[in-house]
């Protein structure tokens, strides 16, 4: 019986060899695939909160993600089959005229490591695709990043369309390096998350709130 | 009175200088964008048809030209190399305009193309017909490297493709680029910077997608590369050593032809700081980073009274002691909005080992969206905080942005000329 003990070390450690083999094993041994994808967003969680406390950085991070993604791609028609989805949806990108996407790409990892599914519109996002992918998709929420002072203030802009279109309940969250809570507030964005690793706990939260 | 070059000197060597050394435009990383060099020429210079330089392909710094050097108080010019990352040379000159109207000339080799969106490209060489290698969207005002990574074959994975780039120096390159500083020191009484060609950033994520390059092998993906430093690492120390060595040797010839004409020199401009932490730990720093700084440090140390700058944006306070003990002796941009950088801590706690090149305006907040009278008060009082027992050359975090103020930018300017003590020097 494949050993989910090993599958959560393995993702933390960012060995994807492992990752995949111990999922492939539990697979083939008909595990409940719901007990598995828990060991996996469990790896992931303790992946925050150890990014969190400085104890790993971004290039475990990224590792640790890369394993879990592998070893999810295994373990997706599985869960299809047992009817298990992701509870909610998130439209993510980086705002219109930003181009930078490393911190936006770890969040959505980080989402999706929490079994969030995540529709990943990438960079320079307009706010009209923000609003057309959040409809098409039924999303909770949209998360949009920028690194500069000179795109950030086009959020302000991207929230507003968003509240404009008809999409009741959708939450908006926003982040990036010079995006501070207060800036956040007063564009009118339902939450704030300095880091990738926040980022789960507040997109949690601010869904639960909608 | 000290001559600009000697306020300079003494800044670097830790004495107190008789004013504030004020640096704005003498590297890439502590200027303006050419659309807010334009709005500050025009407040200043009574020439409205002037066209600003674009020295930077990437960043799309404005050059800071020596009629609006006169009007600004500062005191080191630099000398960048001739050759830029995409691998045309900042010359023949043409018009050219940035997305929000600004009129400004760019390299012969800057020929940009549009894509469908209205979005710009850049090319490797300035040869439209190559793939792009560089994108601003449209409305924009940066270009950033596109990512093109072929896929990895780990097994086969070789790192003299991330070196394929780098090089012994050219000596067209190095008399020309040794001419530029010999006439910077011997015409003018400023300091000199150098951005020496030939010595490249370690892992910088601008440096390893590798613009200039028609179709870059190895590890390209910022992403890839942040990975490589945990998991791929003996790829990455081989890939440091050769560039390593072949920095080495362009130093000794670099040492030769440029004497004591710059002052201090361009080492590396590689990230390893976010907005709330470090981006990478001590122990990865220590481990890849550390042995090669130390060899480039101690290679300049060796043969130049240079002294050596190192740039890291973000929150690095647990870095800095590393950065001291690997040989550097400035520190830039001193990124005080991030975690854990506070500007009287740095100071305290580094201050008599480093000199703050940077720390003196946020970019990120009052520069760009707080008054004028906020500007003028966190120019004096980081002048006040930094500049006690010299060590300190003012200048912003990091490039000032394209929507920044032209009050503010002039009260920044009016803080600088009160908190020098002395008049201008003649020059």
């Amino acid at each position: 019986m494949a050993d989910l003990e090993v599958l959560i070390a393995a993702i933390q450690d960012g060995d994807r060899a492992t990752a995949t083999r111990v999922t492939a094993e539990a697979i083939r041994d008909e595990m409940d695939p719901q007990s598995i994808l828990d060991a996996m967003t469990a790896a992931m969680a303790e992946v925050g909160r150890r990014f969190q406390c400085n104890e790993v950085y971004v290039p475990e991070m990224l590792i640790s993600a890369r394993a879990m993604k592998e070893a999810t791609a295994l373990l997706e028609p599985v869960l299809i089959k047992a009817d298990i989805r992701p509870e909610w949806t998130a439209v993510i990108g980086t705002i219109n005229g930003d181009l930078h996407d490393i911190g936006k790409n770890l969040v959505a990892m980080m989402w999706r490591g929490a079994n969030i599914k995540v529709v990943d519109l990438g960079t320079n996002v307009p706010a009209e695709r923000f609003v057309e992918a959040a409809r098409d998709h039924q999303a909770s929420l949209i998360g949009i990043s920028a690194l500069l002072t000179t795109t950030m203030t086009g959020m302000r802009d991207a929230v507003a369309a968003i509240r404009a279109a008809d999409l009741p309940g959708m939450r908006i969250m926003v982040g990036g390096a010079p995006v501070t809570p207060e800036f956040a507030a007063e564009i009118g964005a339902d939450a704030y998350a300095p880091d990738a690793a926040s980022a789960v706990d507040v997109a949690k939260g601010a869904v639960a709130a909608g | 009175m000290m001559t600009s070059r000697q306020c300079l000197q003494a800044t670097l060597e830790h004495r107190q200088p008789d004013r504030v050394c004020v640096d704005l435009g003498a590297t890439f990383i502590s200027g303006a964008h050419a659309s807010t060099v334009s709005k500050l020429r025009q407040a200043l210079v009574d020439d409205p048809a002037y066209r600003v330089r674009i020295i930077h392909p990437l960043q799309l710094n404005g050059e800071i030209d020596e009629i609006l050097l006169r009007e600004l108080p500062t005191d080191v010019i630099g000398v960048f190399p001739s050759m830029t990352a995409f691998g045309f040379r900042n010359e023949d000159w043409r018009p050219w305009q940035l997305f929000d109207g600004t009129d400004v000339e760019v390299p012969g080799g800057f020929r940009p193309t549009a894509d469908g969106n209205g979005d710009l490209l850049l090319h490797p060489g300035g040869d439209p017909s190559a793939l792009p290698s560089a994108r601003m969207p449209r409305g924009g005002h940066y270009f950033d490297p596109i990512v093109r990574q072929e896929p990895i074959d780990e097994e086969h994975l070789d790192p003299a493709d991330n070196t394929e780039e780098y090089g012994p120096l050219g000596d067209a390159d190095l008399a020309d680029f040794a001419r530029r500083a010999r006439l910077a020191a011997t015409e003018t009484e400023y300091g000199v910077f150098g951005t020496i060609p030939g010595v490249w950033g370690y892992g910088d994520a601008m440096v390893v997608p590798a613009v200039g390059l028609r179709r870059p092998k190895g590890i390209r993906d910022p992403e890839e590369w942040y990975m490589s430093l945990v998991a791929r690492k003996d790829y990455v120390h081989a890939v440091f050593r050769h560039q390593t060595e072949l920095a080495i040797e362009n130093i000794g010839r670099l040492a030769a032809a440029l004497g004591h004409s710059v002052q201090a020199v361009r080492i590396c401009g590689a990230d390893f700081g976010g907005q709330h932490g470090p981006l990478i730990s001590r122990r990865t720093y220590v481990e890849l980073f550390s042995p090669y700084y130390r060899a480039i440090n101690a290679a300049i140390h060796a043969s130049t009274g240079w002294k050596t700058f190192k740039h890291c944006d973000g929150s690095i306070y647990e870095l800095i002691p590393e950065f001291i003990a690997d040989g550097f002796d400035i520190l830039n941009p001193v990124q005080t909005s991030a975690a854990h950088m506070d500007a009287r801590t740095l100071k305290q706690e580094f201050g008599k080992d480093l000199v703050f090149w940077g720390g003196g305006v946020e970019t990120q907040s009052t520069l760009p969206f707080g008054t004028p009278d906020e500007v003028y008060r966190e120019v004096r009082e980081r002048i006040d905080i930094f500049n006690d027992g010299g060590g300190f050359v003012f200048a912003a975090i990091h490039n000032i942005q394209p929507n920044t103020p032209v009050p503010n930018l002039l009260a920044m300017i009016r803080a600088l000329r009160d908190s020098r003590r002395t008049s201008e020097p003649d020059r």
